[in-house]
């Protein structure tokens, strides 16, 4: 069984499967990661929805009477997020410019302060007073605060990593895929915050 | 000089300048056949097939419980099934043939042949690939050890409050839960790697307007999950900690309402239709060209409806909802943006239809699965613009109307197509053509046990027989129609079991089929069949959106020799 046969004008020096052709501009890696986000940001749309079909369909109180919301310390515990944002930056470009101490402090910072606003958010649950199930405010109140925690778990699992690659001397100024990808998703996670802080905490 | 595409002749070990070629044997890498090959492996096309004996055995297991159904209905005041066994029934086969079926099979179809089809060496991400495959064999086993204790009764829909802690009380619905939870995230993953794979790994001179239109479709059916699928994730964990953590999200009493569910729900639940739809739509779109043998019709146009119908499926899903509370303009909204889905389709249906026009049609199997998918789709897109009118829907909401609609659309339509892109790509899978006479057989009763199951359901549903009861009274009138409608079912599932013998058959002693049987268009019929583990020695450059064509006309033009342009001429 001959196979179909086509002119070619190359010489066979080449053993294997042939060179992968690369059909666009962004890497498969970073566009897995923006594909992934744009999930996510469905998913929080989806207990946003259900946020706004609680307080402007149904038409709750928000928030409930036995709810009193830290809005100062939820305020203060954004900052902290928000500037982890700014850390991770300043990591990445130091990978890129090859600033090796840079990329070490920025992660670690970036790490610490986001152990930090986790750290912060675990205290106000354990002393907000009221539990999930008192109503409907209050589950979403926990649903969405308490994705968002989830989420930022894992950013900081992705920190650890990268992190602790930094420190085994990991990453150059070409490569630094490990540094850039984990910091697409840790400034989705702050922007979410924004969000999510906005709605529940502030109108 | 030439260049054999093939696993066996490999002229590239020549030297430049020697006269005879050398002739090597190379087995594919990775020859290594071991069940523990199989679970660790991270090629494409075997994650492929294990998609499809997995979601085959699923649609088997999904196709026994309708026919207990049918058994059940075949009788009025029939006594066989009881209540509870029959809801376990209406809801285990529901799932099973959307979250274990339709979705992941076209999943399968896609593993396997989207990197050949755009001249790829695997997907982008082959390890994530092994982990959606087997995330969507956890759900299936989370969902059907519910068997063993409690099946799950709410439907596949599990709407609250029926699906809470209080109604609800078994663990089937938690079951079925995390089978939405596993099958979504396999889902998601799977979609995210097809179009990281899409966007990035098409061969040289592969550009998005000659790419195949099954990649099309596939391309839009990720992006619809990756979009859709988030909704149902929220929905079901509100539902998980409402059943088990007292939150209200749907509970009245506390502030929450069972609306929020049918909205979160049927906000997946209507792209989900597009999901199961339009990768079907694109099998449709190889098929048709292939054996009518002239170019698809119309190829603009057939993406752009394929994008317009994925949009639009975003913004309808209020249809299912027309009998909850909502203002009536809002209906009227979801009225109109459902009407209008039909014109994109309507494009597509006459593209198909121009497509054939004129050809030299060659008839074969899967030509026939095409043609009757074009039929039932049809009748199923009419009753779905008749269940669209609202003040219409009002009366056949929840009666075998609808289950007559859906069932022309995913049986009718997705299924037959699937059955169409079986008999078309098994050759290239497996290297052993399936029997013509065994296939057009299994047609045959297919379609006519098809239409004897579900034609009828249309006059029971408008002469008010409500779906997912398990009995009714003699006095009502429906016995006939049931009786038609039964024996219809098992005359379909003959048919579906006819081509599982036909693959079984082949696969033992079916005749070899070379690289190209059909005369296909696409690259994915450049590699040998099956394909080695590196899918391509050479990737062709890419000028049009047929390539193969290209290929085929060089050869003629370089050897003046038609017969030797492929490995085997059409049987």
């Amino acid at each position: 069984m001959e196979a179909a046969t086509i002119a070619h004008e190359g010489h066979g020096h080449h053993h294997g499967p042939p060179e992968p052709n690369r059909s666009s501009r962004v890497e498969a890696q970073t566009l897995g990661m923006y594909l992934f986000i744009i999930s996510e940001i469905m998913l929080f749309g989806a207990f946003f929805t259900a946020y706004f079909f609680i307080r402007v369909v149904i038409g709750d109180e928000w928030p409930a009477e036995n709810m009193h919301l830290p809005v100062a310390v939820a305020g203060v515990n954004t900052a902290i997020l928000i500037s982890s944002s700014a850390t991770i930056h300043w990591a990445l470009e130091s990978a890129k410019s090859g600033n090796r101490n840079g990329l070490k402090v920025g992660l670690l910072m970036t790490t610490l302060l986001g152990a930090t606003f986790l750290a912060i958010q675990i205290n106000e649950y354990v002393n907000i007073g009221f539990p999930p199930a008192s109503n409907a405010q209050a589950s979403i109140f926990y649903s969405l605060t308490g994705l968002h925690g989830a989420h930022v778990f894992i950013g900081l699992t992705l920190l650890v990593f990268a992190t602790t690659r930094a420190f085994k001397g990991h990453f150059t100024e070409k490569e630094h895929r490990g540094v850039e990808i984990p910091g697409i998703y840790w400034h989705f996670v702050d922007v979410m915050w924004i969000v999510v802080y906005t709605t529940i905490y502030v109108i | 000089m030439s260049i054999t595409q093939g696993p066996r002749v490999n002229n590239g070990h020549a030297p430049v300048g020697s006269g005879s070629p050398e002739v090597v044997m190379h087995g594919p890498d990775g020859t290594d056949t071991g069940w523990l090959s199989w679970l660790t492996t991270t090629d494409h096309k075997r994650i492929g097939i294990m998609y499809l004996f997995a979601t085959f055995l699923f649609f088997i297991l999904g196709g026994a419980e309708a026919l207990l159904m049918r058994l059940q209905l075949g009788m009025s005041d029939n006594t066989l099934i009881g209540a509870e066994t029959y809801n376990g029934l209406v809801s285990m086969h529901g799932t099973t043939m959307i979250f274990l079926f339709v979705v992941p099979v076209l999943a399968g179809f896609a593993n396997y042949f989207v990197p050949l089809m755009i001249g790829a060496r695997d997907m982008a991400f082959p390890r994530l690939n092994a982990l959606s495959f087997w995330f969507l064999i956890f759900g299936g086993i989370a969902f059907y050890a519910s068997l063993f204790f409690e099946p799950p009764q709410a439907g596949w829909t599990s709407y609250a409050p029926l699906s809470d802690e209080a109604y609800s009380p078994g663990g089937g619905i938690d079951a079925w839960i995390f089978l939405i939870h596993l099958t979504g995230l396999s889902s998601i993953i799977g979609a995210i790697n097809l179009i990281a794979t899409i966007h990035n790994m098409r061969c040289k001179g592969m550009s998005l307007g000659r790419m195949p239109i099954f990649c099309w479709t596939v391309l839009i059916y990720a992006y619809l999950l990756v979009i859709a699928l988030p909704a149902i994730a929220a929905a079901v964990t509100m539902l998980l900690t409402d059943r088990h953590f007292g939150t209200a999200f749907f509970d009245v009493a506390g502030g929450g309402d069972p609306m929020l569910w049918q909205h979160l729900f049927w906000f997946f639940g209507h792209p989900e239709v597009y999901i199961m739809i339009l990768p079907a739509f694109g099998m449709i779109s190889e098929i048709l060209p292939v054996f009518a043998r002239k170019p698809i019709f119309g190829y603009k146009a057939i993406v752009a409806a394929t994008a317009a119908i994925a949009f639009l499926g975003l913004l309808v899903w209020g249809h299912h909802m027309f009998t909850t509370p909502i203002p009536s303009v809002v209906l009227a909204f979801f009225m109109i943006s459902s009407f209008t889905i039909a014109v994109p389709t309507g494009i597509k249906i006459f593209n198909w239809l121009a497509t054939l026009w004129r050809g030299s049609i060659v008839m074969k199997t899967p030509l026939y699965f095409a043609a009757g998918f074009l039929s039932l789709f049809v009748i199923g897109g009419i009753s779905g613009v008749i269940l669209a009118i609202f003040p219409v829907d009002w009366q056949l909401q929840d009666s075998y109307f609808v289950v007559a609609h859906l069932h022309y659309v995913l049986f009718g339509g997705s299924v037959f197509a699937i059955f169409g892109g079986l008999y078309y790509w098994f050759p290239k899978m497996s290297g052993r053509l399936l029997s013509e006479k065994l296939g057009k057989l299994s047609f045959w009763i297919m379609f006519v046990g098809f239409n004897l199951t579900f034609l009828v359901q249309h006059s029971l549903g408008l002469s008010g027989m409500p779906r997912r009861i398990y009995d009714y009274p003699q006095a009502a009138g429906w016995e006939g129609m049931n009786v038609a409608s039964t024996i219809g079912s098992f005359l379909l599932g003959i048919g579906v079991m006819i081509t599982f013998v036909n693959v079984l058959l082949a696969l033992r002693s079916g005749k070899r089929a070379g690289n190209d049987p059909w005369h296909g268009n696409t690259l994915e019929w450049f590699t040998p069949s099956p394909p080695p583990a590196n899918n391509f020695d050479v990737v062709p450059r890419v000028r049009s959106l047929e390539p193969m064509k290209d290929i085929r006309r060089d050869v003629v033009k370089n050897t003046g020799d038609v017969a030797g342009s492929v490995s085997q001429p059409v049987a």
